[in-house]
């Protein structure tokens, strides 16, 4: 796997998390984290923007560009690839496009960087 | 929804060698034979989740859990290991009980809160770390939860 697209990857998963820990749309989250796990949602969340941040500062100035452009207009930058469509926009990837994660990839529909599950 | 539906066999292993935090949550990964790539990836994720605070909830259970684009549906286990190991449970007790829980941040069904919140409902069950201890075959343990009709 190319090592930005991991970078790229572990910023989604990150996110994602601190999502949900920060309320929004899942407050169950919140709730359980809180209930379940007695973890503050609200520390934690900083803890996760801080490990956020640290990482976006590691990602190469042209992964970066792009990373901040998507992020900006479809929150999500990287967009798991199943069955050779795109989760991102859910358009098909075109056949030529090998189903690798050794290089970084973008939909040429909807510019999400490209992460091949199967 | 039961939580029957989500756990088969071969994601259940009653005898985890793992003798720390960290090997046991690698052992648990490796039941969902994934990719190694993605398993070094769904390991990061699981530890810093860990770093947020232990799901180790007490009465030596953990539900180690997090949300993952290794994954392309939610994906669960079940580990149990004799000799319990520390991870800094909220009652500072070793655990011996791990239930594995990762979803992929995007996830159409959004079964990943209502399977945690349930597993975790499972493990306030008073008897449940005792039937747990007591099991002793994969088959046994989806008997448990189809018993408990969670």
């Amino acid at each position: 796997m190319h090592p930005q697209l991991e970078i790229l990857l572990e910023l989604q998963d990150l996110k994602a998390q601190q999502r949900e820990l920060a309320g929004g749309a899942e407050d169950t989250s919140q709730e359980i984290e809180r209930k379940v796990f007695r973890v503050k949602p609200e520390d934690a969340a900083a803890q996760l923007q801080a490990k956020i941040e640290e990482m976006e500062s590691t990602l190469a100035p042209e992964i970066a560009n792009r990373y901040r452009v998507i992020s900006d207009r479809r929150n999500r930058a990287v967009a798991p690839v199943l069955g050779g469509i795109c989760y991102g926009c859910f358009m098909a990837i075109p056949t030529g496009v090998p189903p690798s994660n050794d290089e970084i990839r973008w939909c040429e529909h909807c510019g999400s960087f490209l992460y091949f599950v199967d | 929804m039961q939580l029957r539906e989500f756990f088969t066999q071969d994601v259940i292993k009653l005898d985890l060698q793992g003798a720390s935090k960290d090997e046991v949550l690698k052992e648990l990964i490796s039941l969902l034979r994934l990719p190694e790539k993605s398993e070094g990836i769904l390991f990061k994720m699981l530890k810093r989740r860990e770093n947020l605070g232990s799901t180790g909830i007490g009465r030596g259970i953990a539900i180690p859990h997090c949300r993952s684009l290794v994954v392309n549906h939610l994906r669960v286990a079940f580990g149990r290991r004799s000799q319990a190991v520390d991870f800094k449970a909220i009652d500072d007790k070793p655990v011996s009980f791990f239930f594995l829980i990762v979803a992929p941040p995007l996830e159409v069904s959004n079964q990943y809160l209502p399977v945690l919140g349930k597993i975790a409902q499972l493990c306030r069950e008073p008897d449940v770390p005792e039937k747990l201890a007591e099991i002793s075959t994969p088959a046994e343990f989806l008997e448990l939860l189809d018993q408990k009709q969670f």
